[in-house]
């Protein structure tokens, strides 16, 4: 089974480093982001399968970056991390295609919980296409060709 | 404070100068027209009493004239008649001149004597109380006169008789004789005539000679004979009939009518003093200064009263209008610092979570450090422990709070879903059964089972009923203190087939006269500061918005019941 790779994306730099500590001592890979752009870019080199993303940044905000990594890497799972109590921001969130949200300040244990349940889905995902693909080889060597071509 | 005083001062600055301009237009506007009507009123009446008092003095002197005149014409065509019905001989005759005169007498008793006289001016025949036959009058000017102009009338004079009197006198010539007959007339007749006259209270009428000697007695002063003291310049010639107004001596001022008469060059006069002439023109001033004074009165007292209101009206529509404006700057402060709380809140949350980060790794790293042995467990480490665990309470207190205020402060996304009253009611109560068991006020539910769900947002409810829950614990408080409160919730399906939500408190009630405001925005009875006067005209807002109806009824001294009838859910 593959290991889950996760990147925090968030413009305070001491909750990444202390969060990413605390991933890596819980037994996870993980990543850091200090902006979208960076987060985009760092998506681009390495195989990430959940992002956690805070919705306030400057520059790029979490919803902007949301819908980039959505068209950009539509197999990301993205977990909104929200300041406010209002379901706008988690509601628009979810409309852009992330897969959940967590309201701040959020305990790492909640964090990870969503996180594996967002990579489980991935993997779910993931066995469905494959399953698929599987049947499609059956039924036509053809097809397999066409679509190594 | 100077500035305010400034302010204050600035403002009642220019409340005396627009009520020195309200003031003035309306003590001008209705003033000017008023004495222009009295002046022109004034002035027409006068002139038509001074035209109209005129005409009747003219009248007067010509009606008298003619009369006078006719008077001296009568007497003058009886002479001639005798004159001419009768030889001289005849009338030497001393019976038949007896004869004449008797039957003359009778025609007119004025006549006091004939007599006649022959060219030579001898008395020669006499008819009369007095023996005067054959005297000599041929030096006499009236003798004279009379034989060259064939008749005289002679000014009157009283002779040895010491009556007033006049002669008139006609000449006859027949066949190179000539002779005279002469009468004497008593002035009585006309002297009445003229005498008579009255024209209010000192009108009167007199004849002059020529030389302005009175030929009548004057009822002023003046008698027979004299000369007329007045200095009056009369009309010299036949100018008709003559008005015009003269000072007497005595500082009078009398208003003249004057003409001559026809057949002699008597002056006939009416005069009266102008003041008794014009009477009514003094009369007609009085009334007018009287209708101007109260007249004036009343436009100058009316101003004064209208601009006061007018005045006092527009003070407390401007103090209206500032304490609308402090509370519109009350409610957007207040919606200031309700965004700018949940600004911060927003803001807090951030740190929280490095907080909560830090709290985390701190734990692990604990327990690592425990795990390999490097920390013993001791009283210490439990205290460390303890320590920790607090900061996590701690931060999750804060999380409440800051969600709390943003829960709070969101406006937008109104969601309408299915409310159970029966669970929500109690769980608003619960909200405010702290607050209301600190001031001792029992609460009382009385949610009936078969309430049927309703439609609407669950936050703008819960506004709502704690509005209506925080007014009736204010109530109760102010009313009873910390004891004896009680606040009645019920709910139950009205006849109406609507959901009724009633909240009843026990407190001091609401006055009939500010029950029909509650609704009204920015109505608060609370003071200064206190209130924005917005909660229940918001809350009235969210019921109607959610297509119902909000109700209040009230009884001073027993309490409120504010009502809410909502339609069942669809």
């Amino acid at each position: 089974m593959e290991k889950m790779k996760m990147m925090l994306v968030d413009d305070e730099e001491r909750f990444l480093s202390t969060t990413k500590k605390l991933l890596l001592k819980k037994g996870y890979d993980v990543l850091t982001a200090v902006s979208g752009s960076e987060a985009l870019e760092k998506l681009r080199t390495h195989n990430i399968h959940v992002v956690i993303l805070d919705v306030k940044m400057p520059g790029m905000d979490g919803i902007e970056t949301l819908k980039a990594i959505k068209k950009l890497f539509p197999m990301v799972e993205v977990i909104m991390l929200t300041g406010h109590a209002t379901a706008e921001s988690a509601v628009q969130g979810l409309k852009s295609g992330a897969t959940d949200y967590l309201m701040k300040p959020t305990d790492v244990n909640d964090l990870i919980e969503k996180a594996e349940e967002a990579f489980d889905k991935r993997q779910r995902l993931e066995e469905k296409i494959r399953v698929a693909q599987t049947r499609s080889f059956m039924k036509s060597p053809r097809q397999i060709i066409r679509d190594t071509e | 404070m100077f500035l305010f005083l400034g302010v204050r001062a600035m403002k009642e600055h220019r409340y005396a100068g627009l009520r020195r301009s309200i003031l003035g237009s309306m003590i001008l506007v209705p003033l000017v027209p008023f004495i222009l009507i009295l002046g022109i009123g004034y002035y027409y009446f006068t002139t038509s009493i001074q035209t109209s008092t005129i005409a009747s003095m003219k009248r007067i002197v010509g009606d008298h004239r003619q009369m006078i005149e006719s008077f001296l014409t009568e007497r003058k065509a009886n002479l001639e008649y005798i004159l001419y019905s009768y030889s001289f001989d005849e009338l030497a005759e001393p019976q038949k001149l007896y004869d004449i005169f008797c039957q003359l007498q009778k025609e007119s008793n004025a006549f006091l004597d004939l007599g006649l006289f022959n060219e030579e001016g001898i008395h020669v025949n006499y008819q009369g109380p007095y023996k005067l036959a054959g005297r000599d009058y041929g030096k006499e000017d009236w003798f004279k006169e009379v034989m060259k102009e064939g008749h005289y009338i002679s000014d009157i004079f009283l002779g040895y008789r010491r009556i007033p009197h006049f002669v008139i006198a006609t000449k006859r010539e027949e066949a190179g004789r000539k002779w005279i007959i002469r009468a004497t007339i008593d002035t009585y007749m006309f002297n009445d005539l003229v005498k008579k006259v009255r024209i209010g209270r000192t009108g009167e009428a007199y004849i002059l000679n020529k030389d302005g000697v009175f030929q009548t007695e004057r009822r002023s002063g003046g008698n027979l004979m004299e000369i007329d003291p007045e200095k009056v310049r009369y009309p010299s010639s036949q100018s008709g009939i003559i008005n015009f107004i003269h000072k007497d001596e005595r500082g009078e001022t009398y208003c003249y009518t004057t003409t001559w008469l026809k057949d002699k060059d008597w002056l006939l006069v009416v005069r009266q003093e102008k003041a008794d002439a014009f009477k009514a023109f003094r009369s007609a001033a009085y009334l007018i200064i009287l209708i101007s004074l109260i007249g004036g009165g009343v436009i100058i007292g009316l101003a004064f009263y209208m601009t006061d209101r007018i005045i006092r009206r527009m003070k407390r529509i401007d103090i209206e209008k500032e304490q609308l404006g402090d509370q519109l700057i009350r409610a957007s402060r207040l919606a200031e610092i309700g965004e700018m709380a949940t600004g911060i809140a927003h803001e807090i949350n951030n740190p929280l979570q490095i907080m909560n980060s830090e709290h985390g790794l701190i734990e692990v790293l604990l327990s690592d450090l425990k795990e390999h042995g490097d920390l013993k467990e001791s009283e210490d480490l439990k205290e460390l422990e303890d320590s920790i665990d607090q900061i996590k309470i701690q931060i999750g207190r804060c999380s409440k709070i800051t969600h709390a205020v943003l829960k709070f402060g969101r406006q937008s996304d109104v969601v309408s879903t299915d409310i159970d009253l029966g669970g929500f009611i109690p769980e608003v109560i619960g909200l405010v059964e702290n607050k209301a068991s600190v001031e001792g006020i029992t609460v009382k539910q009385d949610i009936s089972e078969d309430t049927p769900l309703i439609q609407g947002d669950p936050g703008q409810l819960q506004q709502v009923l704690i509005n209506l829950f925080n007014n009736a614990i204010d109530a109760i408080v102010e009313r009873h203190g910390s004891e004896g409160g009680e606040l009645v919730i019920a709910s139950h399906i009205g006849e109406d087939g609507k959901v009724e939500i009633s909240v009843k408190d026990n407190g001091g009630g609401i006055s009939p006269d500010n029950l029909k405001k509650v609704f009204q925005p920015f109505f608060t009875t609370k003071p200064v500061g206190k209130g924005t006067g917005l909660g229940l005209s918001v809350c009235y807002g969210i019921i109607d918005h959610m297509g119902g109806i909000m109700e209040v009824s009230s009884q001073k001294g027993v309490g409120t019941t504010f009502f809410i009838r909502l339609p069942v859910a669809t």
